[in-house]
């Protein structure tokens, strides 16, 4: 009897080890496997929120991408305090600074996930096929946008050698976590970009807002790479393409401070990166650089301020994008940028707005002799912000500089002047500077107008080449 | 029953007495212990004779003797054996034991049982309870600094409370866990910080150290190899109280104390007062390049005295490029104000005794501790009864439950704006600390840093708190089935309810841009194991002596969390909560947990007790690795050889112990994340534009599998010279193997790392441990003893080096120590005009003041001691006892993390900069090691990740010493008292360190890293402990 016992005991004991399948089987509440995730339609566009969600990054449309470029123009002049972008704003970066590891891993990272859904490769109902399609193209978009902007802030700009051999970016359209990819060259990142945003226009069918990528977005950006490109007609095609569509239109002056102060769309919005109230952006957000309530690291240059003030006090309302400031004194006196003006950070961060557009048309066309037309367009956004702006009658480079200006003050602290000037080969001239004096000026070329390849980077990828002087 | 068979014996003594021949009487008596309490179940014999009997629930027995004398033979486990003479005419006996000084029969703890320490053929390091009572910290880890050989710990952070890290033997792993096993009366518990933020709360701190017998810490494979995967990192064992059967003992001890920094007041890094930061402040701007008169007009817009509406120090300019100060109207030391007397305080009531059918042990527990920091400080109410019943001599059941509710307040740590021991350092001290209405000053937040007022958030503004409730229980019931054969079940809950809650008020700090917020976390962690086991003793032959055991173990851990925030606060300072925010979202909750299932065998085997060998077994399954891993064998042989019990070291005068012992076995380390192997797609916390998102964050790899740790061990134990001397030296090689490693990868994958089996790295050492019995004599003792260990780190394979992140000071390269300081080389300052001077390679033979010229390398310094360890000595002298307890470490370096910034040579402006500042370069031909000072430094002077910021942790300090007093008993009965001691204890009172200057706390976390933490305690206090 014992002995049955013991035996019964003992089995019990080493028996049970083989029932408990179960209890070792515990899988994650909030996550599933790559293959699991995406099934239908809707996990789609599940994991597609997630692409936009990375946008929203504070390396990426969040804060740096955007406030980086502009510390290293002549748009912005240091406060006292500025601490985040000071290296770059002094051109005294270096490969470990967390600002290029962040754009570089978080870039990449949209990347990835973009490559999700393009390469997801799901069988879906044909009913739904349009809807597949649209959120592909819009992966596209976003890869596109993507590559674009990396090789904008980690490459010398299209047209620095001449056949645009000089490194670019890596390019990765497919996920392989053993991938230590070599740079492919300025021509080879902008024929990617451009044949992905070609892709996202052939697949996307509806527009789903200015929250997301559309045909008009993709489009759009396609104008501003083809005017990189100095594909001028190109880029004017694009341009119209978007002006003309039923999807697009101008904010008018009587709502365009307002649309700017207030939290939803920005004017003109053909894409915006959206932050809601929710989205508890607090600190990390792009206008709490500038604004007195967050960090208020960066003040506007008197280069920049004096030309729109020239205008007369108050007659361009983009005048009303700034505001006083009564404790900064001395150099740093008397104003502040106020473009993003929510404590919250619900501003949403432009991508690319319609107003460029008319002013890369402008461009274009002054570039291919059409003056009246580019006239025409350059007026349209002059005169919405200054109505009483007196008529151009400049040409050549007299007219390219209107334009130049203009698009200055409309895309003031969105993320444009450094690249503006790259592409025309200038120097960025600091009159107003509160930078050590070595860098008031700085000439073309330099290697300092680009972000090193991160540390991280160099050290985990024997492949990849860093740019020169890091 | 018992009464009439007293009663017939009685009967049938008389009428044997009557018949008898031969004389007989009967012997009685008492047999108690040396503090009178009565023994139960001593044996008493009729020496010559088999007649005998044991003592009864009063100690009290009696024993029929032939003739009219006899010797009575008294023995009791743990105690020396002693003859008595008893007669016809004094029959009555009181018998006091002495205990035994052989520790050869002390009993020590294993896994899954416990065993006779002459038996071990383990590493294995027990401390008893004297060691842990009425210590003044919060947690029981605290205390085995310095008392274990082997095993390092530090008290890097003050804050009550804090996480404790604990090294046995080394480092054992890069990305996975390098932490013990914690198992509390046989149940893995949780332990590892809670926090959401990165400051620490400890659920450890939950356990009150006043009802712990014992702590025994397990090193070798041969000991910890019955937990098989969760081994690798060693097994600290803890064991609670349970009441002896015998009378009620009734326990209640007080203690109360002060406390302050363990670093002096002379050492410690202060803040500037008002006259030094006004004047490295007009500096720091005319070597920018302004004229004083520019930089004054700064200074009086920066710094105005809100009360008089001037500016807060006057300044004149005396026109050639000097200037003066004149009135200063705010001076305010934050650092100071920051600082107090924190108050310790620690009660404990308990009751003990029992029966042979039933034990107890009840107790009741408060314990508080202020940390010398304003706003830092921990209380716990805990409660513990322990019963064990033995319905019938075969069956016994037992319980032990205990409950604590554990409450800290805290502060940030790092370089966080919101962390008062950086920020105190950076405001300058020409800010007001209170406004002209009464309120926490908050005018700076325009330009200084968010506003934050440290001393406003630390007294009640903010409010940063943890609270942990939590209930162990443990079950269990055993039965032997035959002679030596017994099936033992045991269930325990382990429920941990976490909550923390962050509190920013709306005027200053990080609240002020949402009119304050307030955010909120529970974590309910539901912890449950099963263990059955069947054991099995049996000696064949008289000689071979076998001991087995077999068994089933599941285990389940789940940690469900809900985090809520809200900000939008009313004004009024009373109202936290968040159904006070006008806006509460966003929340969120989580669900996480792992689970382990596990078969396990061990047999001990010795032959006449002088050759031992043992050999234990693991398989076990873990929901932490993939289909393909999910199972893993662990094992260990160990073999001992008591060269005391052969003949020809029996009966030797020198040897009263000496054995030589080995061991290897293999354990596994599945500290990782609990879902580490599966590639995810996520969907926490993705959202966008109001709609649920997922997101490919999880690489995932399905081939992960555990580090595997393979640990050789030779010791050999001895006690000489009547036990007055007696040691353990001990030889040690872990390897660990399969290492787990985040391994970066190229971003452009969209990832930086990948979790990988990866590299191998061994630790290797000697530890020496001797204690010393120097006098021992009626009213005098006095003994020493102490430990030193000597541990090696090498990472042995690697395929490629790489950095421990971004600007970080480590590098793990293969045939290194894995914290050997890979940085840039500090040369000092350039007397001529005051700029910084790196080395520019490892050579450390040309210097440049230009980091492009400059490379890091390793430095030959490590955040690994050469050696560490400590040292303790006991005195007594009739009713007094002095105790002492040094504990050091030699040629570990720390660095200073926040020092970029607080030591930056004014790279962040206008932001002040403690005391070392005042060292600073100002002339040509000035020797110091301080650089040139000026506002919004490009020069790279405070780089990250150089030698500059490196200090020397080699230090001996005073952990503990205690004067202590026991009052006389023959006092103390008058009142009804059995025992009473007072005594005063002081913790932390002396350091010394090698570096005569070193301003930070040679006690750091384990890499050597300090992070503006609560300061580390020196606490005095007395306490009193009288038992009834």
């Amino acid at each position: 009897m014992k002995k049955l016992q013991i035996i019964l005991l003992v089995a019990i004991i080493t028996g049970l080890s083989s029932c408990g399948e179960d209890l070792l089987n515990i899988n994650p509440s909030s996550a599933l496997p790559p293959d699991a995730a995406i099934q239908t339609v809707s996990d789609m566009e599940t994991v597609m929120v997630g692409v936009y969600t990375q946008l929203q990054d504070a390396d990426l449309y969040g804060r740096y991408f955007i406030l980086t470029p502009d510390v290293m123009s002549d748009d912005v002049k240091q406060n006292a305090s500025a601490n985040r972008a000071k290296e770059w704003a002094e051109y005294g970066g270096f490969r470990e600074h967390f600002i290029p590891s962040g754009i570089w891993t978080e870039g990449y990272e949209a990347i990835l996930r973009a490559n999700t859904i393009i390469n997801s490769d799901i069988e879906v109902p044909a009913t739904v096929q349009d809807f597949a399609n649209q959120l592909t193209g819009e992966a596209y978009g976003i890869r596109a946008l993507m590559h674009f902007d990396m090789v904008r802030i980690f490459a010398q700009h299209y047209g620095f050698t001449s056949d645009n051999s000089h490194p670019g970016i890596p390019i990765v359209t497919e996920f392989d976590q053993a991938a230590e990819p070599t740079r492919a060259s300025v021509q080879a990142v902008y024929a990617q970009v451009i044949s992905d945003f070609q892709q996202a226009i052939s697949l996307m069918n509806e527009n789903r807002g200015a929250g997301y990528m559309s045909i008009e977005a993709a489009k759009a950006l396609l104008a501003r790479v083809y005017l990189y490109q100095s594909n001028w007609a190109q880029a004017e095609a694009m341009a119209t393409e978007v002006i003309n569509s039923p999807n697009t239109s101008l904010t008018s002056g009587d709502s365009y401070v307002s649309t700017w102060m207030s939290n939803g769309f920005s004017p003109d919005a053909i894409f915006d990166v959206v932050n809601l109230v929710s989205d508890n952006v607090g600190s990390d957000a792009l206008g709490r650089m500038y604004i007195n309530e967050g960090y208020g690291d960066y003040l506007p240059s008197k280069d920049l301020t004096d030309i729109i003030y020239a205008r007369g006090d108050t007659s361009d309302i983009r005048a009303q994008l700034f505001k006083e400031d009564p404790t900064l004194a001395g150099v740093y006196a008397p104003i502040r940028v106020n473009k993003f003006p929510q404590i919250d950070g619900s501003d949403n961060t432009p991508v690319v707005r319609l107003a460029e557009m008319y002013l890369i048309r402008a461009e274009a066309r002054a570039m291919t002799g059409n003056e009246s037309g580019a006239i025409e367009d350059l007026m349209t956004i002059r005169m919405r912000a200054w109505p009483d702006a007196p008529a151009v009658t400049a040409s050549g480079q007299d007219l390219l500089d209107e334009i130049e200006e203009e698009k200055r003050i409309e895309l003031m602290y969105e993320g444009h002047r450094l690249w503006e000037l790259m592409r025309k080969k200038r120097d960025v001239v600091r009159g107003d500077c509160t930078a050590p004096a070595d860098v008031c000026t700085i000439t073309y070329p330099n290697d300092r107008f680009i972000l090193p390849i991160p540390d991280a980077e160099m050290n985990a990828n024997p492949n990849i080449a860093q740019n020169p002087d890091y | 029953m018992k009464r009439i068979f007293s009663k017939l014996l009685v009967l049938v003594m008389f009428l044997l007495g009557v018949q008898a021949v031969q004389a007989q009487f009967t012997a009685s008596g008492t047999i108690t212990d040396q503090s009178g309490e009565p023994l139960i179940g001593a044996t008493v014999l009729v020496k010559g004779t088999v007649r005998g009997t044991t003592t009864d629930i009063d100690g009290s027995f009696s024993v029929r003797v032939d003739g009219n004398t006899a010797t009575l033979v008294v023995s009791y486990t743990g105690y020396q054996d002693q003859e008595v003479q008893v007669t016809a005419a004094s029959p009555n006996i009181t018998v006091s034991m002495a205990e035994s000084v052989e520790q050869l029969s002390e009993v020590v703890v294993v896994g899954y049982g416990e065993t006779r320490k002459e038996s071990l053929t383990g590493a294995v390091t027990t401390l008893r309870s004297d060691k842990l009572e009425a210590v003044p910290l919060a947690s029981v880890e605290q205390t085995l600094q310095g008392n274990v050989a082997g095993l390092q710990s530090n008290m890097g952070n003050g804050q009550p409370g804090a996480n404790v890290e604990i090294r046995i033997r080394g480092q054992g792993s890069i990305s996975a866990s390098s932490e013990p096993l914690y198992v509390i009366d046989g149940i893995p518990v949780i332990s590892g910080s809670l926090t959401s933020q990165t400051e620490t709360s400890n659920p450890l701190a939950t356990l009150n150290p006043n009802d712990i017998e014992n702590v025994t810490v397990l090193k070798d494979a041969s000991a910890t190899a019955i937990y098989g995967s969760r081994a690798a990192n060693g097994v600290i064992l803890i064991t609670t109280k349970s009441g002896k059967a015998g009378k009620a003992k009734v326990r209640f001890t007080a203690q109360v104390g002060a406390n302050d920094w363990a670093v002096s007041d002379k050492k410690r890094l202060r803040g500037l007062t008002a006259e030094e930061y006004t004047n490295l402040y007009i500096e720091g701007w005319v070597n920018n390049g302004e004229t004083v008169q520019q930089a004054i007009d700064r200074f009086n817009n920066d710094f105005p005295d809100p009360f008089s509406g001037q500016p807060a120090v006057d300044i004149t300019d005396n026109g050639n490029g000097t200037w003066n100060l004149g009135e200063i109207r705010v001076d305010s030391r934050w650092i100071d104000e920051l600082t107090r007397t924190g108050i310790n305080q620690d009660y404990n009531l308990s009751v003990s005794g029992g029966t042979d059918a039933i034990q107890y042990f009840a107790s009741g527990g408060y314990f508080k501790q202020e940390s010398p920091i304003i706003g830092s400080d921990l209380d716990r109410y805990s409660t513990r009864v322990n019963l064990t019943a033995s319905p019938s001599d075969r069956f016994k059941i037992s319980n032990n439950l205990t409950l604590s509710r554990t409450q800290q307040n805290g502060l940030n740590d790092g370089t966080r704006w919101a962390a008062p021991m950086y920020l105190g350092y950076l405001l300058a001290p020409t800010i007001p600390i209170i406004d002209p209405t009464g309120q926490y000053y908050a005018d700076h937040k325009s330009f200084f840093m968010g506003g934050n007022n440290p001393v406003g958030a630390q007294s009640g503004d903010d409010t940063q708190e943890w609270t942990m409730i939590r209930i162990i229980d443990n079950l269990s019931a055993s039965y032997e089935l035959l002679e030596g054969l017994t099936f033992r079940t045991a269930w325990a809950f382990d429920l941990l309810n976490f909550q923390e809650f962050y509190f920013r008020n709306a005027r200053y700090g990080d609240g002020r841009g949402s009119n304050g917020f307030g955010q909120e976390t529970t974590d309910n962690q539901t912890n449950w194991i099963g263990t059955q086991t069947l054991s099995y003793n049996k000696t064949f032959s008289e000689s071979h002596n076998f001991d087995f055991l077999l068994g089933y173990e599941a285990q389940k851990s789940q940690s469900r969390r809900v985090w809520t925030y809200g900000e939008q606060f009313p004004p009024n300072p009373n109202l936290r909560t968040l159904n006070n925010a006008a806006q509460s979202d966003p929340s969120s909750s989580s669900l996480t947990g792992y689970a382990f299932e596990s078969i396990f065998g061990r047999v001990n085997y010795n032959y006449q007790y002088k050759y031992y060998f043992s050999a234990s077994v693991r398989r076990d399954g873990s929901s932490r690795f993939g289909l393909d891993n999910r199972y893993g064998t662990f094992w260990s042989v160990g073999a001992s050889w008591r060269l005391d019990q052969e003949p020809f070291l029996q009966g030797s005068e020198f040897f009263q112990e000496l054995k030589l012992r080995s061991s290897y076995g293999v354990t596994g380390n599945a500290g990782i994340g609990n879902f580490d192997h599966l590639p995810q797609i996520s969907f926490s916390g993705i959202d966008y534009n109001g709609q649920p998102g997922g997101a490919f964050l999880e690489i995932g790899n399905s081939a992960l599998t555990w580090e595997q740790n393979n640990s050789f061990n030779i010791g050999v134990d001895f006690a000489v010279l009547d036990n007055n001397l007696s040691g353990t030296i001990e030889y040690f090689n872990r390897e660990s193997e399969n290492l787990l490693l985040n391994v970066p990868i190229s971003r452009t994958t969209g990832f930086t790392s990948a979790t990988r089996n990866f590299g191998s790295m061994r630790n290797s050492g000697i530890e020496f441990t001797l204690n010393a019995a120097i006098i021992n004599a009626q009213d005098v003792s006095w003994s020493i003893g102490g430990n030193i260990s000597f541990i090696k780190n090498e990472i042995t394979k690697l395929d490629e080096p790489f950095l421990a992140g971004d600007y970080s000071r480590f590098r793990r390269e293969e045939g290194r120590d894995y914290n050997e300081y890979y940085v840039y080389g500090w040369a000092g300052v350039n007397p001529d005009d005051g700029a910084p001077l790196f080395y520019t390679d490892a050579t450390e033979t040309t210097t440049s003041s230009d980091i492009g010229d400059i490379e890091r390398y390793y430095i030959g310094k490590s955040g690994n001691p050469d050696f560490f360890g400590g040292v303790s000595t006991n005195f007594t002298f009739k009713g007094f006892s002095l105790d002492a307890q040094f504990t050091y470490t030699w040629n570990n370096w720390l660095y200073d993390g926040p020092a970029w910034v607080v030591q930056g040579d004014g790279r962040f402006s206008p932001r002040s900069q403690t005391s070392l500042v005042l060292d600073r370069w100002q002339n040509p031909g000035d020797e110091t090691d301080v650089p040139k000072f000026f506002w919004g430094n490009r020069t790279n002077s405070n780089l990250q990740g150089s030698s500059r910021y490196l200090l020397d942790g080699t230090h001996i300090r005073l952990r503990n010493l205690t004067l202590a007093y026991n009052l006389p008993s023959s006092l103390m009965s008058k009142v009804n008292i059995s025992s009473a001691r007072v005594y005063v204890r002081g913790i932390n009172l002396l350091t010394w360190t090698r570096d005569p200057d070193l301003y930070a706390d040679p006690e750091a976390a384990i890499n050597g890293y300090i992070n503006s933490p609560v300061p580390n305690l020196k606490t005095i206090s007395f306490g009193i402990d009288i038992g009834f």
